[in-house]
């Protein structure tokens, strides 16, 4: 019954170990490591439709398939999350596989009726998703877990353009100090850097008619035109290095040095706009009569008669622009 | 009531090595369920509709019954199964302390096991990785897992041999380990919020593997390789610097599975390092074992249990150079999140630790019954179906996590590459399928030879030799 005293010992050694791996990587972290809540964070109140949602994305082993974190490196994925933004996630959904998208920014991007439709048969309206249909689930219970989904990332800020994702906006950081983007002498600096790299495709003024482009299934970017001159300096940057995905726009990180793509980004930076009409938000879209607040259903009378259910569908920021803001939004028209 | 009564007696029964057969009789079982439905759930990621309608077979419940079945059922009570043979044979005792408490608990970690897996298929769960089970069956199992150390020191502490083989302290250190790496897992004994909650799930999440399935594992395969090649361990230095380094870099790995996520970066940075570290232990092994085996080799031309004991331990020399390989900040960047680590789990898990327990309950089993195994036949099939089922879904699904991985790093949308993902899982499931049908061989195999199979004195326990009793 009496061990050898040497293993007594040992057996406290391996004791002591251990006692001391949990107090630093288990307890430690739970005593030292405590976030302030971020404005992301979303707090589940017990009992409500969300938390009552969140428990039926866990009772559904949604987080096997779905990553609920963001990273520094994925891209169009929305923004990167934060320590402050996991405060009210007990117990955790952090998820360790992707089979499917991560959605930690799912909250807002689709309507309700998507998710609905998307969770009965995710077929109709993903062609080549594998997940599982959940018809099974009560319509009660759909509800609560559409409105879970709402609100996972929905108060973390979303970029509505294309954006440079955050790794490139540090990096644009660090390189604009070096670089000047909107100064004459970066974009000279760019412009010979652009003849040798990019005229070829996208054309010695950047109007997308490069000789090469000939040849392309998917044709190279019209620099001219109004969209691209709502790129940001960073997402400029970020372009220029990485590419477009689905493109044959090359990943230029692999040959220029960054200061070589911020001159290309000046350079690109000064070429003109086109006249082009381009539509920003909803106040400049131009549907004539619109600004008469019956538009809608005078429309709808034309084409139903009256007493037809669709004038209801009308969209209501367009209903908002003729309305209130004659005044301010009447020059645009 | 008689037969009541009877089976009673039978099951729990206080005759040596009863328990050792009980439990791994349960894990064989466990095992068959426990792969049938894994395949299943495989097959779903080919057709997703193939069953709809169902809750409880729905992909998403599937994965954790599989997970649980195979991991807590068919592992976990296959190395209690042969702890209970090998402890008392090295520490020269006939039978474990307490054959009685043995195969209660053998009894109670069925009932809990299949309650478990019954509620989280239908929805109580914990919904966290490998820690589904909720609630009182946290309570349950861990009450299993005190009971069965309890007997494992017990019969050590009581057994004639005063000095310990390198397979004692594995396996004492494992039933040491695993019920406190059980606590801190479970929000039953510790509940942290927030983002502590996720780093103390992977502490637990990686220490089922490191301290309970590595430590168990080695511990069976430095008992079974010299009782196979009648030759001494390479060196005992060696397995007991493995022993100790595991007790070292093992346990502070686990956020590695989280590396790129909002969590301190000193805890990141003690979890790489340590993974890294873990090439220590794992030479130490395997330089036992080639070692071991030098000029051996042969043997395995008709010892089937020595074949599975050779692909364990290429499988783990594979699976723990891709461990601290894929640990590091850089490879993980590019590879986590991926299927790549689907398939280093199968790596890990079916083609190291379950076959070194394939060969020793092929060992074991003659030995606590007094029956040679029903057929060799058979157990070569066994081999050889889950010898290439295992290699398929491995190559599959690291081609499958490089191609999701090469998607994420290009940023192409996943509706794209969604598609190219297809032929992969067709053939994941194909391998699923060997893998189950070399289970349905071997639990027909097993099974046969304890309740069919001719007695045979010469293969009872303390008999002189190991070999050819298959």
């Amino acid at each position: 019954m009496r061990p050898n005293i040497n293993y007594l010992i040992a057996g406290v050694f391996v004791a002591l170990i251990f006692i001391t791996i949990i107090t630093v990587t288990a307890i430690l972290p739970a005593m030292t490591f405590t976030p302030v809540p971020s404005e992301a964070a979303y707090k589940y109140e017990p009992g409500s439709p969300e938390a009552i949602g969140r428990m039926i994305y866990r009772r559904e082993g949604c987080f096997y398939c779905h990553s609920q974190f963001s990273r520094y490196q994925d891209r169009e994925m929305g923004e990167v999350v934060n320590a402050g933004d996991y405060v009210y996630e007990t117990p955790h959904v952090l998820g360790s596989e992707r089979t499917g998208p991560d959605l930690s920014n799912i909250g807002g991007k689709y309507p309700d009726a998507w998710h609905w439709t998307h969770h009965v048969n995710p077929r109709v309206v993903k062609p080549g998703s594998i997940m599982p249909s959940f018809s099974y689930l009560s319509d009660e219970e759909m509800t609560y877990l559409v409105a879970y989904l709402q609100t996972v990332g929905a108060k973390r800020k979303q970029p509505n353009w294309v954006t440079a994702p955050q790794e490139y906006r540090d990096r644009w950081d660090k390189v604009k100090e070096a670089v000047d983007i909107n100064s004459s002498a970066a974009a000279n600096a760019g412009r010979g850097i652009y003849m040798q790299n990019c005229a070829q495709c996208h054309g010695v003024e950047g109007r997308g008619n490069g000789p090469t482009s000939v040849s392309m299934q998917k044709k190279p970017a019209n620099f001219t035109r109004p969209f691209y001159k709502s790129y940001d300096d960073a997402t400029w940057f970020w372009r220029v290095a990485e590419g477009v995905p689905g493109t044959r726009m090359p990943r230029w990180y692999k040959s220029l040095s960054d200061e070589s793509m911020a001159y290309v980004a000046a350079f690109v930076k000064t070429l003109p706009q086109d006249n082009e009409e381009a539509v920003t938000s909803y106040d400049d879209v131009d549907i004539p009569g619109a600004l008469d607040e019956n538009f809608w259903e005078i429309e709808a009378a034309k084409a139903h008669g009256h007493n037809n259910p669709l004038k209801d569908y009308a969209p209501s920021t367009f209903k908002a622009a003729g309305a209130d803001d004659t005044a301010t939004h009447g020059g645009a028209h | 009531m008689s037969w009541l009564s009877s089976a009673t007696r039978h099951i729990i029964s206080d005759e040596p090595y009863s328990a050792s057969r009980n439990f791994i009789l349960s894990a064989v079982l466990w095992l068959v369920v426990g792969v049938t439905l894994g395949t299943l759930a495989g097959a779903l990621m080919t057709w997703p509709d193939l069953i709809t309608g169902v809750a409880q077979l729905s992909f998403g419940r599937l994965r954790p019954a599989h997970v649980n079945m195979v991991a807590i059922g068919w592992l976990s009570m296959g190395y209690v199964g042969c702890y209970f043979y090998i402890l008392p044979v090295l520490a020269r005792r006939k039978g474990i302390w307490n054959e009685k408490l043995g195969n209660i608990t053998m009894v109670a970690w069925n009932l809990v096991l299949l309650s478990g897996v019954i509620a989280i298929m239908n929805g109580y769960t914990e919904a966290r990785e490998y820690a589904e089970l909720n609630g009182i069956f946290d309570w349950l199992v861990l009450a299993a897992l005190i009971s069965t150390g309890i007997n494992g020191y017990m019969t050590v502490l009581t057994g004639e041999e005063k000095k310990w083989y390198v397979s004692i302290w594995y396996m004492l250190g494992s039933l040491f380990w695993f019920p406190l790496v059980y606590i801190i897992g479970n929000r039953a004994f510790v509940a942290f919020d927030g983002l502590n909650d996720a780093v103390a799930a992977w502490f637990y999440g990686h220490n089922i593997l490191g301290m309970w399935f590595t430590v168990g594992g080695v511990g069976i395969l430095y008992y079974l390789l010299p009782r196979f090649t009648s030759a001494p361990l390479y060196s005992h230095t060696l397995s007991m610097i493995g022993f100790w380094t595991i007790g070292m870099f093992y346990a502070p790995t686990g956020t590695h599975h989280i590396l790129q996520s909002p969590v301190p970066e000193w805890l990141k940075a003690i979890a790489v390092i340590s993974s890294v570290f873990l090439l220590v232990p794992v030479l130490t092994v395997l330089t036992n074992f080639f070692m071991t085996m030098r000029r051996k080799w042969y043997l395995a031309a008709d010892h089937i249990p020595l074949r599975f004991v050779i692909a364990a331990g290429i499988a783990y020399l594979l699976t723990c150079i891709q461990g601290p390989f894929q640990a590091t900040r850089a490879i993980n960047w590019y590879l986590h999140f991926s299927n790549w680590v689907v398939g280093h789990a199968h790596l890990a898990l079916l083609a190291t630790f379950s076959f070194i327990v394939f060969a020793a309950v092929y060992y074991i089993i003659p030995k606590v019954t007094g029956r040679k195994i029903y057929s060799k036949q058979l157990a070569v099939y066994h081999f050889w179906f889950t010898l290439i089922g295992w290699i398929v879904m491995v190559v599959v699904l690291t081609i499958a996590g490089l191609i999701q991985a090469a998607g994420w790093h290009f940023s192409i949308a996943m509706d794209q590459w969604a598609f190219e993902m297809e032929p992969y899982m067709f053939v994941r499931f194909l391998s699923g399928i060997l893998i189950t049908v070399g289970q349905i061989f071997f639990m027909y195999n097993i099974y046969k030879t304890v309740f069919g199979a001719e007695k045979d004195v010469e293969a009872l326990p303390h008999s002189p030799t190991g070999i050819a009793y298959v």
